[in-house]
């Protein structure tokens, strides 16, 4: 759908450049949209000042300059999905926007901010981000706004394949969605019908990247290395190993050592589970390495690998027993149900005759889609809970990450934007009160 | 045999080894069960542990790895802003009061989320000062916000300064505008959107106002949405003016889906469902107010609570078969119930 542009009753029109930035725990994802179009996909950047074992601190993207991650600490604006600390967030965001040599220089006043936040924030803390953009930032025009619903604003039948011809009309936004978030700080379900989300039915699970990091990481430290200081390479360890099991019986059966003494056959020989990941030296390599099982090699030992320079882990269960906990929380004591229970709790409070449409448009985005075998775990929970008759159709897009940010670009050209976008004389004139509720009132509905 | 702290549970299925015993790995710990077995192991002569010590120590040590699960880092980091590059740095006095106390705060989003629920609870305890705090909550800045050009704090159309007559008026026209839009939709009822919408949405001479219209009526319609929580008919006015109308909140739906769908393949057939929500409920839904950040919460209802959860070995991660008396703690096997007896006697004492 085109883009309409329309000229405001009052005051100058729209500035041209809208800086899109969905501020993530993890990363930001940053881009620009200038008349009228956006950049093809986002700058990505560490949302963290982190700290080496040398006490060396990086700030941002500086962390592309860092070598080895060992033992590395961690600063991060962003707690449980929102920007609660804005003395470090500010520092980011000057050094990668607003400074003289800034990577994506942008001048606020001349530009309109786009930013995604998480569902269900806190009226103080959403005060804050606006006083700040306005106040300290000083941008033009400013939107605010929950990431699941931009992606409302992608072509979602393309990120179905749905089959149509090339003059079937694209829906922006979507009619109907279901959008999941899986991020770093949790997973929320967020059902949209045209771009507006259905805020009753709203819920979030308190599984996210980090909590299955961290899990990973005392796993491997009861039964590997201490591992605890260790975040960074136990997260590219999940990263690179991780998958979520599509018979989770069967496959903590299959890496069950047996009884004392006993090794049972599948133990042995890994049963196309086992991998071996090689941890970086910190001298000559500095990433981790996944290898096929040897058998031979660490496996009857168990503890400790070989005796060789390198520090070899065979992983067994961790691989999947860590995606789990999107499942299944309770298997660490979280009193939260699975991502499939929670999905049909959010329907649950939605009229049933809108079921059909949301459980044959789920979109899964967020880092945690990209493990392996997520999407179909998901549509075999949830048929097991549907009636018969339903269909259920979940898709992960090509690149998970950065769906809320393309979703939000396409946004910054919908006419939307213009409806829902606040200015800095608006915001100086009615109040941040005001903003918020303009923020939080949305779209409404158009007849 | 070591049968160091085991619990035996009952069941049906027990295989049965000398000291522990195998048994089905859905089950929970059930108070009967390990009320009873403790007490044969007191029989023995062992240090027996109550119930409520063992189930306080199965708490504690769940709630410490959950908020260990939650953490950024292992252990508390402080790490400062470091310097510029090339020993820049940036004026650090032009901050209103607004950004400097937002920079100097040194909360973590816990204090915040207390704060929040503190202001939640007083509210409700409070009937009658529920509202004045609410709306001081609601829009935390305003004192402060003073900064700006306009001194009013509250943004109703009344103290809005020069807006409000705008407001006044554009509420009017919208209101008005709103029942005729109503009675033209009543004589149209079929769904008819594409052309009329296009017209409208082209229609750049009609916008200017509309936009005002929209400031305006929003600015009425807010200070009713933080009064009343579902209240959808007033945004109405405020959103229909400027974009292109259809008659059906999702008119696909009331389309024959298939036809609609030409290349869709996909037995996405919503028109199969018969009980389709009203318009009526749609319009509460899309224009509801957003649930606060523990409503969000996926929780447990009655129903979950009941089922048993999965427990696992705590050392290898297999079916948590076999119990540690001393901590409560699932282990599968004799191999992993000695691997955690260290840990054990270390945390517990012998
Ligand atoms: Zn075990
Ligand atoms: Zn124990």
């Amino acid at each position: 759908m085109p883009a309409s542009r329309k000229s405001r009753a009052t005051g100058p029109p729209p500035p041209s450049t809208t800086l899109v930035l969905d501020n993530g725990a993890d990363t930001i994802k940053a881009g620009f949209v200038t008349g009228g179009k956006a950049d093809d996909a986002p700058r990505i950047i560490p949302n963290c000042l982190a700290r080496d074992r040398h006490r060396k601190t990086y700030v941002g993207s500086e962390l592309e300059k860092c070598r080895d991650f060992g033992e590395m600490a961690f600063r991060r604006p962003v707690e449980k999905g929102f920007i609660v600390n804005w003395e470090a967030q500010k520092e980011i965001w000057d050094r990668e926007f607003f400074d003289e040599n800034a990577p994506q220089k942008c001048d606020p006043s001349e530009a309109r901010l786009v930013l995604a936040e998480q569902p269900n924030g806190l009226p103080a803390l959403q005060t804050h981000c606006d006083q700040m953009v306005f106040e300290e930032f000083g941008f033009a025009s400013y939107y605010r706004g929950i990431g699941p619903s931009f992606n409302a604003y992608r072509d979602i039948q393309a990120i179905f394949h749905t089959p149509r011809t090339p003059d079937t009309p694209v829906d922006v936004p979507a009619e109907v969605i279901l959008l999941i978030d899986s991020g770093y700080s949790h997973t929320t379900v967020t059902p949209i019908l045209q771009g507006r989300p259905l805020h009753p039915a709203i819920r979030r699970l308190d599984v996210g990247g980090k909590f299955m990091t961290n899990y990973l990481t005392r796993l491997l430290s009861v039964r590997h290395f201490d591992m605890r200081n260790e975040t960074f390479i136990a997260n590219e360890m999940k990263e690179a190993v991780c998958y979520v099991s599509l018979d989770f019986k069967g496959d903590l059966e299959k890496t069950w050592k047996g009884t004392r003494g006993e090794r049972r056959e599948d133990f042995v020989s890994g049963a196309g589970i086992a991998k071996d990941y090689v941890l970086p030296d910190s001298h000559t390599t500095f990433h981790g390495v996944v290898r096929d099982y040897d058998p031979g090699g660490a496996s009857s030992r168990g503890r400790k690998a070989a005796v060789s320079t390198e520090d070899v882990l065979t992983l067994r269960n961790e691989r999947f027993v860590v995606p789990e906990l999107l499942f299944n929380p309770s298997d660490v004591g979280l009193s939260q149900p699975g991502l499939a229970d929670l999905v049909m709790q959010s329907l649950s409070v939605l009229p049933i005759g809108l079921w059909p449409g949301l459980l044959a448009n789920i979109v899964v985005v967020g880092g945690n889609a990209r493990l392996e075998n997520f999407i179909q775990r998901l549509q075999m929970e949830l048929l097991e809970r549907v009636p018969d008759e339903c269909v259920v159709r979940v898709a992960c897009p090509e690149n998970p990450v950065i769906s809320t940010w393309l979703g939000a670009a396409n946004f910054a050209r919908h006419e939307h934007v213009e409806r829902l976008a606040v200015t800095k004389q608006e915001y100086e004139e009615y109040g941040a009160g005001w903003v918020a509720r303009r923020f939080s009132a949305g779209l409404g509905v158009d007849t | 045999m070591n049968n160091f702290g085991v619990i035996e549970i009952a069941s049906t299925t027990t295989k049965s080894t000398p000291g522990w015993a195998y048994v089905p790995d859905t089950a929970p710990a059930l108070p009967a069960a390990v009320h009873s077995t403790s007490r044969k192991r007191a029989a023995r002569n062992q240090p027996a542990l109550t119930l409520s010590d063992l189930s306080a120590r199965e708490e504690t040590r769940i709630r410490k790895e959950l908020e260990a699960l939650d953490r950024d880092n292992p252990k508390d980091v402080n790490i400062p802003i470091p310097p510029r590059p090339g020993g820049g740095s940036r004026a650090q006095n032009k901050h209103t009061p607004n950004v400097r106390k937002i920079l100097q705060s040194q909360k973590s989003f816990a204090n915040h989320l207390d704060d929040y629920q503190a202001m939640l609870a007083l509210a409700e305890s409070n009937p009658a000062a529920a509202a004045a705090l609410n709306a001081a909550q609601a829009k935390p800045s305003t004192p402060t916000t003073a900064v700006s050009k306009s001194a009013s704090p509250a943004p109703t159309p009344a103290s809005a300064g020069g807006a409000s007559k705008r407001s006044a008026a554009a509420a009017k026209r919208a209101a008005a505008k709103e029942k005729q839009e109503q009675e033209r939709k009543k004589a149209q009822h079929t769904p008819k959107p594409e052309t009329e919408s296009e017209k409208l949405g082209s229609t750049p001479p009609q916008q200017a106002p509309q936009r005002q219209q929209q400031e305006g009526d929003n600015d009425v319609e807010m200070s009713d949405a933080t009064a009343s929580t579902a209240q959808p008919p007033p945004t109405a006015p405020a959103a229909q003016i400027s974009y292109p109308r259809v008659s059906a909140i999702l008119p696909a739906y009331a389309k024959p889906p298939p036809a609609a769908h030409p290349g869709d393949a996909d037995p996405l057939l919503v028109s199969r469902v018969p009980a389709f929500p009203s318009d009526d409920e749609l319009r509460a839904l899309m224009t509801a107010p957003p649930l606060s950040y523990l409503e969000a919460r996926g929780a447990w209802g009655e129903e979950e609570r009941r089922y048993p959860v999965r427990v696992f070995c705590a050392v290898c991660g297999y079916w948590g078969r076999v119990k540690c008396m001393k901590c409560g703690t699932r282990v599968c096997a004799l191999d992993c119930l000695e691997a955690h007896r260290e840990e054990c006697v270390t945390r517990y004492g012998l």
